[in-house]
């Protein structure tokens, strides 16, 4: 990965009349800790890196920005915001566009080829965490851990994130600028986490997720990270109708997570960002693939690819079989 | 009062004796450690650093009802309280964490919820001989070995366990298992030393709070608060995971003609926590919301019951799912003093 070539692209865009900031990783407090940071100046652009650390899809930030009202005579900020994307974070941009959650003049999308990300909690678990920074780095078929002075190899199967295993796109859908070739696409391991749920019985099943559906604490973190999860009127903080009761107990958390993992049938583009930042460590991700499965083998269709294409949950084709829409 | 050694190899029959009461202890399920009920010694983990959930909920449910009716009946039923509880393996900081919430408990009003179930509660700790990467306890007035709040504490020697009673309460527990333990003796109590010390240097983040409390008001236009809360996504981790935080809601739940008043677990961190009826809010954006997170540990805890409300567990660090890290906050507010 090429940091200066990534530093310089952003400076020039960060220098630009029309642009607001820019959203990238940065060096974490600790450890093998990334964090999101906002760029506003060429100064900024040094903070930026890329790695195999930088887990988290920051296409979330594209909607999360809280507009407060404008004080009379003042007129909204309405220049673009740049932002930094794998080829899983990508697909999320596309399905905004898609949604028009946002708009394409409003977003510079720049790209990062990605040859997968490390499960932090694998890494610090196989390899120790330490309060030290640390760096890991691609390093051909395997990921290079570097700390205190000394280079540790580590086979890449060993600390892969999941969703890099099950990764179709490692390159960006969509892009502005591109900071560095593409990557190979590798080949696909076998989604065992959904299929040996799938050759469960209905019973077998209800009583897995209730098990974990019972550990949720709802602090809706898995909400809150999702690109996609954008409503600005939220079952969950509705009051009149209470839609979802604020007790925590199995019947709740569960309308909870199966109307969150509707919601995003057709729209999940697979980041695995729920999963990841699950405190209950609950298996969203398994919740959230199926429903893409579904989708994908049902109806052929793939979110988060074409911009152009109709939302899958609002499209009908008149020649339907099922009429019961009409 | 006293203090006892219990052999390891004894441990399944002392747990077996508590097992005829409501014992919670921690256990593994799945990746995460949590507080649960335990049937036996060897259900319970105590080689962990701290429970992804800290205990707050044996006093603290996150749901709790408060009262049943039926609609169009003015008739309230309480639900009875559950029996005495053990909790067995506590950290001294979550422990210590109680003691902190408590005074809000019993401030201006004596929450009769909180403090009912606060005294069904033992609290049997178990020091910290391997402080967490993210634990700063002894910044802010804790230690591996605090027993503040706990009845009695435990401490792991490698064959044995010292078991030094707090309070009555712990007194009592001692008594009650008096055939399994052997008298402490000076060996013990050096090798207890030698560990809690070799804790106390393992702790590798630490906080300087002096001058933040009185400082913090002058920094409410502060940039900092922008800077460390841009990436923050708005969720409720840090504050249902803190031991400390103790903030709830109360609605009625209908089911039918059944209804129950409850109080629930609330989060500062939601948009919702401050949203007037008007549909103004006061804490717009979540600047204001982890600038409140901050002062109300730091600031207003502090100024009203002379406590910071933070035990330096970690948790918060450990879990935000975007590396927003309380010890990194306080360290650009105290430069900014």
């Amino acid at each position: 990965m090429d940091l200066e070539q990534l530093r310089k692209t952003a400076a020039e865009v960060v220098a630009r009349d029309d642009v607001k900031y820019l959203i990238g990783w940065k060096k974490g407090s600790y450890g093998y800790r990334v964090a999101p940071v906002f760029v506003e100046d060429a100064a900024g652009v040094a903070e930026l890196i890329f790695s195999p650390l930088c887990t988290a899809n920051l296409a979330t930030y594209l909607t999360l920005v809280e507009k407060t009202p404008l004080p009379r005579g003042q007129e909204a900020d309405k220049r673009k915001v740049a932002v930094m994307v794998k080829g899983c974070d990508s697909r999320a941009v596309v399905q905004l566009l898609v949604e028009k959650g946002i708009h394409r003049e409003d977003v510079i999308v720049i790209g990062c080829p990605c040859p997968g990300v490390v499960d932090q909690s694998l890494l610090a678990e196989k390899y120790g965490d330490t309060k030290e920074l640390v760096e890991v780095k691609w390093n051909g078929d395997s990921f290079l851990l570097v700390r205190g002075g000394e280079e540790i190899k580590i086979p890449r199967d060993e600390v892969l994130a999941e969703k890099c295993r099950l990764c179709r796109f490692p390159n960006p859908v969509i892009s502005d600028h591109l900071i560095s070739d593409e990557v190979e696409k590798r080949d696909l391991a076998e989604d065992s986490g959904v299929s040996e749920l799938e050759a469960k019985d209905v019973d077998g099943r209800w009583e897995y997720w209730e098990e974990q559906f019972n550990k949720c604490i709802r602090c809706y973190s898995c909400r809150n990270v999702c690109p996609l999860c954008y409503c600005q009127d939220c079952i969950l903080d509705r009051l009149n109708p209470t839609w979802i009761n604020r007790a925590v107990n199995f019947s709740e958390n569960t309308a909870f997570n199966i109307s969150r993992a509707f919601h995003l049938a057709g729209r999940c583009i697979e980041c695995g960002e729920c999963e990841r930042v699950c405190p209950a460590n609950i298996p969203l991700g398994k919740i959230n693939r199926k429903m893409a499965r579904e989708v994908r083998e049902k109806y052929g269709f793939e979110p988060g690819l074409d911009p152009d294409a109709e939302p899958f949950q609002a499209s009908f084709k008149p020649d339907d079989p099922e009429d019961f829409i009409l | 009062m006293s203090a006892m050694l219990l052999n390891k190899e004894k441990w399944p029959e002392f747990v077996g004796k508590l097992t005829g009461k409501n014992l919670w202890a921690p256990k593994l399920e799945g990746e995460a450690m949590r507080f649960a009920p335990v049937a036996a010694g060897d259900e319970i983990s105590l080689d962990y650093g701290n429970t992804r959930v800290p205990p707050k909920g044996a006093a603290f449910p996150q749901t709790e009802t408060m009262y049943l009716f039926q609609l169009g009946n003015i008739e309230m039923e309480e639900p009875k309280l559950e029996e005495e509880l053990i909790l067995l393996g506590v950290r001294p900081c979550d422990a210590r964490a109680m003691t902190i919430i408590e005074k809000l408990f019993r401030w201006d009003f004596d929450d009769p919820y909180y403090l009912k179930r606060r005294e069904l509660v033992t609290l049997v700790g178990l020091a910290c001989n391997e402080p967490g990467l993210n634990c700063f306890c002894s910044s802010v007035g804790g230690a591996p070995d605090s027993t503040e709040g706990l009845d009695l504490l435990m401490y792991d020697l490698g064959d044995s366990y010292l078991l030094e009673a707090v309070t009555a309460k712990g007194e009592a527990l001692l008594a009650e298992t008096k055939e399994l333990l052997t008298d402490s003796d000076a060996g013990a109590v050096k090798a207890k030393e030698q560990l809690v010390a070799d804790a106390g240097s393992k702790i590798k983040r630490t906080v300087d709070h002096s001058g933040i409390p009185e400082g913090l008001p002058g920094l409410w236009e502060d940039p900092l608060w922008k800077r460390v809360s841009a990436s923050c996504i708005g969720c409720g981790t840090c504050t249902y995971l803190c031991p400390t935080c103790h903030c709830f809601d109360i609605q009625d739940e209908v089911e039918g003609f059944e209804a129950r008043r409850c109080r629930t677990w609330d989060s500062c961190m939601f948009e919702e926590y401050t949203m007037h009826t008007s549909g103004h809010n006061p804490r717009p954006t979540r600047r204001e919301r982890t600038r409140n997170r901050i002062n109300h540990k730091y600031n207003y805890y502090v100024d009203k019951f002379d406590v910071i409300a933070c035990v330096g567990c970690g948790r918060c660090i450990n879990l935000c799912p975007v590396n927003i890290d309380i010890v990194e906050i306080l360290r650009q507010v105290k430069e900014a003093l």
